[in-house]
């Protein structure tokens, strides 16, 4: 049964593909465009959540080869609990700025190729999402940063054109340090298939060989690249100068998304491969490499939490004090991933999702205020509640969701996060994100109570009649509403959210799963003859009841489509 | 030959740092697509020696085995290649895999290469717009341009 779904999952990357492709010959006329792209979210967001609930409910991961070639040679797309989760979450925060872009999109950006550029990028971060290979991860990142270079020069303002650069350098410098660790990781371990890897490293741990000279240097080459595209301590002051620049529905779509995709690709390479857990190996004690990469991960996330949310109480626009705030939000998620027990894992995604939704939201909702004062300067705005109760409600739970507010999204993350941390002796981390939170909600008061409640100052643009905002902007308020009822679900409903994030993080932190449902029994029983005799004892069944054959593995097409008729 | 990329690798690291450190936006651009020419060199270090310990692969825990074989025929006769040798390891059996290099890393550095392509283009692209916007391409002036002024309410 499962066979027939399998092939589903490709479709995450066709649709978007398709739609941007058809919307190029459509690129002057907005209204097909529009209907297509809103056609294609919407349609990846139900796939996704169908997806995800059969695939809880079965409990298997679905995997789908490329042109029939097993894994570990062909490329394998890769549907799990974790990509389940993002892939919906990325579908509806994609669907709420593009309904959102209707009313804020000068025409001049919708003639700049808007459509396909914002379908492709959805394309590239689906197959982010999805793919089991680091090499075609790398392909992903590259088909997602091309589309983001160009919906970040969208339009060519001068303002966009003197800060592009820093983003478009430092991401194709991380890309060449990703390419060779790629190819370091090949020579290393002989594969690029991420359940290989895994399933090499955890032979090469149980046999008492230890892991290949330089691994760890290996583990933070990735860790580098993907802390570059994710914002981590060091590595993040490209963020706040770029994100500011461009269209408010797209600095709204990469707050929400990009960042959490360097986060993605360290929450399923770190736990799976580079930092897995012995703890189910007994002839070992510990992982060296684990020990070093936690460390180094705690650390980036106590500077990344703390020096992001005082940067972010420093500035005194709106646009910026979001910008700088995803940074100290990708904090807590690094710190999820510093503690690396699977229910820390799972609030570390749960933490990405409500974030993808809530940031999003904020950004569309500061560029209604923008169309409100004409700026997004804290002191030109002001009596925002009166003018526009709508928004003000909006606006009040997005933000009260991102400073984690009990019965909103925020909150079920932070806990989780927090109460782990300091379960497994990382107290000083949970004291420094509980302090965040305390300035969180300091600079969120700030944006309320500047651009809420202070008295409306008497310059605002004679243009900017309320109504006329109002009446102009009716499908931004449906695409914020949109996003807003999902990050209230996220917060009402987070126990069965939650039921989805922690089979993700069991997965996560006990790869055995993921290595069976992508490789071939015979893979691994050429690699690691125990764990396959463990995995397929009881099972017992079709494949798995076949001898054992003593012949060597044939590496080639007649072999793999003798596996797969 | 190794030793030769190596050095040709270091060569080309060194410069591209070199032209990154300037403050003109045009030799940071030939600074990085000098480097990604370094990553795909170094890489193709990694199919550098012909294929390891092949006729250990199902012995031991050492696992780097080329994906490719040319033929059916060739993939049998290697595998029988294998059962001759480990059941007589005195005798000299041919084998295929001795002369091949793993050709994987190659076709990686061919979609980087590709890649890398259509970035250096977007990149050209972008520099010409920057100049013809902002009529500068030192790295300096444009950090000042358009940086939001302090406020003055506190």
């Amino acid at each position: 049964m499962s066979g027939s779904i399998n092939n589903f999952i490709i479709l995450f990357c066709v649709i978007p593909l398709a739609a941007g492709l058809l919307s190029v010959p459509l690129v002057g006329r907005s209204f097909p465009s529009r209907v297509i792209g809103t056609l294609s979210f919407a349609s990846t967001f139900l796939l996704a959540v169908y997806l995800l609930i059969q695939g809880y409910a079965d409990n298997t991961i679905y995997v789908s080869y490329m042109g029939s070639w097993t894994a570990p040679f062909g490329i394998s797309v890769v549907f799990d609990n974790l990509s389940g989760l993002l892939l919906a979450t990325a579908s509806a925060v994609a669907l709420g700025s593009y309904i959102h872009s209707y009313s804020t999109n000068a025409s001049h950006i919708e003639r700049g190729y808007f459509h396909p550029l914002i379908q492709l990028l959805m394309f590239g971060v689906n197959l982010s999402f999805l793919t089991g290979d680091i090499f075609n991860l790398f392909v992903s990142f590259e088909i997602m940063l091309m589309a983001s270079y160009a919906l970040l020069t969208i339009g060519a303002s001068k303002k966009q054109m003197s800060q592009a650069y820093k983003y478009v350098m430092l991401n194709l410098l991380a890309s060449t340090i990703f390419v060779i660790a790629a190819g370091m990781a090949y020579g290393m371990l002989g594969t690029l298939n991420m359940a290989d890897m895994a399933l090499i490293v955890k032979t090469k741990l149980a046999s008492g060989e230890g892991l290949p000279v330089g691994f760890t240097a290996l583990a933070v080459m990735f860790l580098l690249v993907f802390a570059l595209k994710g914002a981590f301590f060091p590595l993040w002051f490209w963020l706040p100068d770029t994100y500011y620049t461009c269209p408010i529905s797209i600095a709204g779509l990469f707050g929400g998304m990009l960042t959490k995709v360097g986060v993605y690709a360290v929450v399923r390479t770190f736990p799976l491969i580079f930092t897995q857990s012995v703890a189910d190996i007994a002839s070992v004690d510990v992982n060296p490499t684990r020990t070093t990469i936690l460390w180094i991960i705690a650390v980036a996330a106590a500077f990344t939490m703390f020096l992001g949310v005082l940067g972010a109480v420093s500035q005194h626009e709106v646009r910026r004090i979001l910008s700088i705030h995803v940074i100290s939000q990708v904090g807590y998620m690094v710190f999820g991933l510093a503690i690396m027990t699977g229910w820390a894992l799972a609030g570390c995604i749960f933490y990405m999702i409500q974030h993808m939704v809530v940031k999003c939201s904020l950004f569309l909702c500061c560029g209604i205020m923008e169309k409100h004062a004409g700026s997004d300067d804290l002191d030109k705005l002001g009596g925002l509640l009166k003018r526009d109760t709508l928004l003000g409600v909006l606006f009040f739970v997005a933000a009260m969701s991102l400073v984690g507010l009990p019965p909103l999204s925020g909150f079920f993350g932070k806990m989780v996060i927090i109460q782990e941390g300091w379960n497994n002796g990382l107290w000083w981390l949970s004291i420094i994100g509980l302090a965040t939170g305390a300035l969180t909600l300091l600079s969120m008061l700030k944006i309320w109570s500047y651009g809420y409640w202070n008295p409306e100052p008497k310059k605002y643009p004679q243009a900017a009649k309320p109504e006329n905002v109002k009446s102009s902007s009716r499908s931004g308020y449906i695409g914020i509403a949109m996003l807003v009822v999902l990050a209230l679900f996220l917060g009402f409903g987070a126990n069965p959210v939650y039921k989805f994030a922690d089979r993700a993080g069991e997965q996560l932190v006990s790869p055995d799963a993921y290595i069976m449902a992508v490789l071939p029994k015979e893979r691994i029983k050429l690699v690691n003859p125990e764990l396959a005799a463990k995995l397929y004892d009881g099972i017992g069944h079709d494949r798995m009841s076949e001898p054992l054959d003593e012949e060597p593995m044939i590496i080639s097409a007649s072999y793999n489509k003798e596996v797969h008729p | 030959m190794t030793v030769v990329l190596a050095v040709c690798v270091a060569v080309t690291f060194g410069v591209s740092i070199y032209m990154m450190l300037g403050r003109e936006l045009m030799g940071l651009a030939i600074g990085v697509f000098l480097i990604g020419h370094a990553a795909n060199l170094s890489i193709l270090a990694m199919s550098g020696s012909p294929v390891i310990q092949h006729d250990k692969a199902y012995q031991t825990a050492e696992f780097k085995i080329p994906p490719v074989l040319e033929s059916d025929q060739q993939a049998k006769d290697w595998s029988e290649a294998q059962l001759i040798k480990a059941e007589h390891p005195e005798q000299d059996v041919v084998n295929p895999l001795d002369e091949m290099v793993d050709p994987l890393p190659q076709a990686l550095i061919l979609t980087a290469i590709v890649i890398g392509f259509a970035v250096m283009g977007f990149l050209l692209t972008l520099i010409v717009l920057t100049q013809r916007r902002a009529k500068t391409l030192d790295v300096n002036e444009l950090a000042k341009m358009d940086l939001p002024t302090p406020s003055q309410a506190h």
